[in-house]
């Protein structure tokens, strides 16, 4: 999808220039948008990032008020490109480099971000256009917003991510060379174009297209009844189109949104093998080697759904806010499975070799599945609030098929093992809670409830099960709520939330059973340019059943730190550091024997990251920058491990406009255990950014 | 124990009956506390207000203008400009007092303490002064559940309605904002195996709304009613035939750390085996008690001793769900 990148320049291109300025660009004073980038160039006070994740439409965003000219001083266009090549030296293990970091040599387009405004309001007012990481590299990212206010706002966004992932010791940790089943080399790619209407001042309609796919290539599984698996290579392919559409009526009183949508799914996986191929197993079976020696294995399947959205608030009184939702889909696959082998295989069932089978398989699969949640919030006195909330979310689900299962013997026949499918499942989730948020003083507020939490559901149950075909589980909980937000004055503020649960019954022996869950959060501004951020949680759960004793701690420090004297004009730090503690132990039988067993896992993380940026001495009137810092993490436990990123960064301002950047970047990675599995790389790049 | 009360769980749980009625009984009752209120704060005319303690009065945004010119002209660019034409309100060419409040005192005075910033109010405040606008848009519907709205946090904690308007739309700029505050979430993304956040390739509000969301920890939804895991991986959604069911009973975190793993694959232990073995451990009985969890044990074929099966997705490879085998090998 470059195209897009190509559409981004494009419109760059095409857009008319206004008539020269009375000033020369030169010595225009900067735009807001320059300003605001400059100023994003310098860290901000965490409080002063005027960032916005999902900005709120404007009260009146359908008032067809005729857009703000720009000053005659203002650019038509504004923006940066930048650019340069990059040198990776990597040794060690290859496959975990790509799984981690991914990075490759050769130019690179790193950033391109511009602001188009048409002074005249013709097709648009304002365009903005971003790309980033194009060139290779393994997450290419554009997107565009383009506005004209009381008439649209399109908003696209395209984005291609590499997924590696072959890493030995997860197929099988203690084999020396490790297997290479389940390992991906695919690429995901994501895009939307959304455009929203403004026809009126409270009628708002939009449209939307989604695509999501995934394409590559795999090693995945043949798996010969119970006796051997055959690592087999496989082709990867699956996407899904959603459309979408609806309005939204917005009064300053009450706001509904109404939506459908359609989407499309396909899978069209496919498996082939031809060659000797003698599997996982390194012992004979029925006093024989098992070898695969041809396959074809496919999948086809074809996915529908259709969406509905009802969402809706209201503030009937000053006092009072209403909130609800319901989602409804329906969805559905029609799925056809084909696989065909041949080689040496055995049939312990029936104490038979053979040389070679086929499956044949369909089925449709069916579901609707319901969201729907509901709030209250009530202001009885200006000190106290009391928010109550209900959500539900059922999920009913039925599939019927056949599956066909032939063994090819030479000189006879064997019967068709046929099997009707037919697999129900139904899952419904409840969850209520009320909660009293109470101003003590202007500086201490409080909060407390309640939350209940249900459920029940029907699942098919595992396949050899011999209690029968479906398994039934419940799910019923109460959680205490509590916590207080601190002022104790204005540069301090405290946050700190308990939850406290006691579960009668559970879906798995790993879910939240006892639990108690704490967080406590701190901010200090010692001064204008100094300030502290200090985070704890906690999170204990234990299921104290016979058979599970499941015992949960996980706990987590941090404590960042942000210093930039005189608004950062010569230095600025950031540093954070994180200590991170998991503890998990459970019973679990293990097989052959059904012995009963601990299941334990211990993680002592510490993780820290670091920015330092410092304005170098001035030289010819050149003012350099220099950045360093990155991160860290060292693990000890079950999977002790090291991941360095640090990095170095010189920008060098040649001229007002151009930019030469410099950068180090290394990685570093190794394991305790699977030492084969460690890597380490050099990345030197080098580059202009050209600003206008 | 927990710091809970120590209660029979029987009593305290009974199986077949929802909290309606508890529920109830206490909406009902912040009903009656709300009228109540209501009537106590009507009752009485108030009276009308010494001359030195008259209200301030709006005096409009060209008066602003006057000491404020350069936040002024950047102010026409910014989204909030709309409402110096909203007449519904009575903003009218009072955009500036719209959010600071009215100015007349400011004015006479000059001093900062007699105009409002929203930025440094309480953040209840703060809020009900964005909410005079925002409060029945689409953006706003989840905010009543959601935990920034518990935690006092804000809209100006994240949104800056000053003279750029500026947003975060760039993924690192959201980043960059979300881990000013969870510091903790941040660090678990500085691990090998994580989502692409710090590579700028994806930002916190792919998966979470920060205002809120019908999913717990605000997860956003997608195909209205899939939680957001789906968006990307749209092959794990199914339905399939042969589901594993703790993808619709508990989610994508049964098994994976989202944010950021020291394990491949983003898992929870360190080995497959384990992941599959904790909840697979229960003896495959007639009648199962009524509390018991699901997930029985495999069959003793499975001699987790020998390097092949340990890790049980080499076989059982369709994990997700499967659409030829109830096994979940193909």
């Amino acid at each position: 999808m470059r195209f897009l990148l190509a559409f981004l320049i494009a419109v760059a291109a095409s857009a008319q220039p206004p008539a020269p300025p009375a000033q020369p660009p030169s010595k225009a004073p900067a735009t807001p948008e320059a300003q605001a980038e400059a100023a994003a160039a310098t860290p901000a006070k965490a409080d002063d990032q005027a960032k916005p994740a999902e900005p709120a439409a404007p009260a009146e965003a359908g008032e067809k008020t005729p857009s703000p000219a720009p000053s005659p001083s203002e650019q038509w266009i504004t923006g940066s490109v930048d650019f340069g090549y990059r040198r990776v030296g990597e040794a060690g293990n290859q496959p975990s480099y790509r799984g981690i970091v991914n990075l490759g040599s050769g130019p690179k387009l790193t950033g391109l971000d511009f602001t188009i405004t048409d002074p005249k309001h013709r097709l648009f007012d304002r365009i903005d256009a971003r790309a980033n990481a194009w060139g290779g590299d393994p997450y290419n990212t554009a997107h565009i917003d383009a506005r004209k206010r009381g008439v649209y706002e399109l908003r696209a966004d395209y984005r291609n991510i590499a997924y590696f992932n072959a890493s030995p010791s997860f197929a099988n940790p203690l084999a020396p060379g490790g297997f290479d089943e389940q390992s991906f080399d695919m690429r995901r790619r994501n895009g939307y174009v959304d455009l929203q209407l403004f026809p009126g001042r409270h009628f708002l309609p939009f449209l939307v297209f989604e695509r999501n796919s995934g394409y590559g290539h795999g090693v995945g599984t043949w798996v010969q009844d119970s006796n051997d698996s055959f690592a087999v290579p496989m082709l990867l392919r699956d996407s899904a189109n959603n459309y979408r559409g609806g309005f939204r009526l917005e009064y300053n009183r009450w706001h509904v949104t109404l939506e459908e949508e359609g989407t499309t799914y396909k899978n069209d996986n496919q498996a082939s093998a031809n060659g000797a191929n003698r599997g996982d197993r390194t012992t004979p079976v029925l006093g024989g080697t098992e070898v695969l020696n041809t396959l074809t294995q496919t999948y086809g399947v074809r996915g529908s759904s259709v969406y509905s959205k009802v969402l809706a608030t209201a503030s009937p009184f000053s006092w009072l806010d209403l909130n609800g939702q319901f989602l409804y889909s329906e969805p559905k696959t029609d799925a056809r499975y084909f696989d065909i082998a041949s080689g040496n295989f055995a049939l312990l069932s029936a104490l038979l070799l053979y040389g070679g089978q086929y499956n044949i398989g369909a089925s449709t699969t069916s579901g609707n599945h319901t969201l729907a949640n509901a709030g209250v919030e009530i202001r009885p006195f200006k000190r106290l609030k009391i928010v109550t909330s209900f959500s539900g979310n059922r999920y009913k689900e039925t599939g019927v098929g056949a599956l066909t299962e032939q063994i090819v013997l030479k000189g006879s026949t064997y019967p068709a093992l046929v099997a009707a499918l037919n697999t129900p499942q139904d899952v419904t989730n409840n969850r209520q809670q009320v909660e009293a948020v109470f101003d003590v003083t202007g500086k201490i507020t409080l909060r407390g409830g309640y939350r209940y939490v249900w459920g029940d559901a029907t699942v098919l149950a595992g396949s050899l099960d011999q209690s029968g075909t479906l398994a039934s589980g419940a799910l019923q909980r109460s959680v205490a709520l509590a916590g207080a937000t601190i002022r104790p004055w204005r540069k301090l503020s405290l946050n700190v939330d308990y939850e406290g649960a006691s579960t009668a019954q559970d879906y798995f022996r790993t879910d939240l059973y006892n639990y108690r869950k704490v967080r406590a959060r701190a901010k200090y501004q010692a001064s204008a340019a100094l300030w502290f951020q200090a985070n704890f949680a906690l999170l204990d759960n234990q299921n104290p059943t016979q058979g599970v004793q499941y015992d949960f701690r996980s706990r987590d420090n941090s404590l960042a730190v942000f210093w930039m004297p005189n608004g950062g004009k010569r230095i600025s730090i950031l540093a954070e550091y994180d200590r991170s503690t998991l503890y998990s132990n459970i019973d679990f039988l293990l097989l052959p024997f059904f012995t009963p067993t601990v299941s334990s896992y211990k993680e002592n993380g510490h993780t820290a990251t670091s920015t330092i940026d410092l304005v170098l001495p001035t030289v010819a009137g050149i003012v350099p920058r220099l950045s360093a810092g990155g991160s860290l993490f060292i693990a000890a436990g079950s999977r002790a491990s090291r991941y360095y990123q640090p990095l170095g960064r010189l920008s060098v301002p040649f001229q007002k406009h151009v930019q030469w950047n410099t950068e180090w970047r290394w990685y570093g990675y190794g394991e305790q255990l699977y030492q084969y599995e460690g890597f380490r790389a050099h990345i030197f790049m080098t580059g202009l950014k050209l600003t206008r | 124990m927990f710091g809970l009360p120590v209660l029979s769980t029987r009593r305290q749980f009974p199986r077949a009956r929802p909290s309606w009625t508890r529920t109830a009984g206490l909406v009902g009752a912040a009903m009656m506390l709300a009228i109540v209120g209501r009537a106590q704060e009507n009752t009485g005319a108030p009276a009308s207000p010494p001359p030195q303690n008259k209200p301030a009065e709006f005096v409009g945004s060209t008066t602003c203008q006057m000491c404020h010119e350069d936040i002024f002209n950047a102010f026409k660019n910014n989204p909030h400009h709309v409402v110096e034409t909203d007449k519904k309100r009575g903003f009218e060419n009072n955009a500036c007092e719209s959010c600071h409040g009215p100015g007349s005192k400011h004015i006479e005075s000059l001093s900062a303490a007699d105009i409002k910033q929203p930025a440094k109010l309480k953040p209840a405040e703060t809020d009900r002064i964005c909410l005079t606008c925002h409060r029945n848009q689409s953006t706003q519907s989840g905010r009543i559940n959601s935990g920034h709205a518990r935690n006092q946090v804000s809209c100006t904690a994240c949104h800056t309605i000053g003279p750029h308007g500026l947003v975060a739309r760039k993924p690192a700029e959201v980043n960059a904002l979300c881990a000013s505050c969870h510091t903790d979430v941040w660090a678990a993304f500085q691990k090998p195996y994580r989502h692409r956040l710090a590579e700028g390739a994806m930002s916190c509000v792919d998966c979470h709304n920060p205002h809120g969301s019908a999913l717990p920890k605000q997860i956003r939804t997608t195909r209205f009613n899939e939680p957001g895991c789906a968006k990307c991986h749209g092959d794990k959604v199914g339905p399939f035939p042969f589901e594993h069911a703790p993808l619709r009973l508990e989610g994508c975190m049964t098994c994976h750390q989202p944010h950021g793993s020291a394990n491949p694959r983003m898992l929870i232990r360190h080995e497959v085996r384990f992941v599959c073995m904790e909840c697979h451990s229960n003896l495959p009985v007639p009648n199962p008690a009524a509390n018991a969890t699901l997930g029985t044990v495999g069959p003793a074929i499975h001699d987790l001793r020998s390097p092949r099966f340990q890790n049980c997705t080499l076989c059982h490879q369709k994990v997700h769900g499967s659409y030829a085998d109830r096994a979940l090998t193909k």
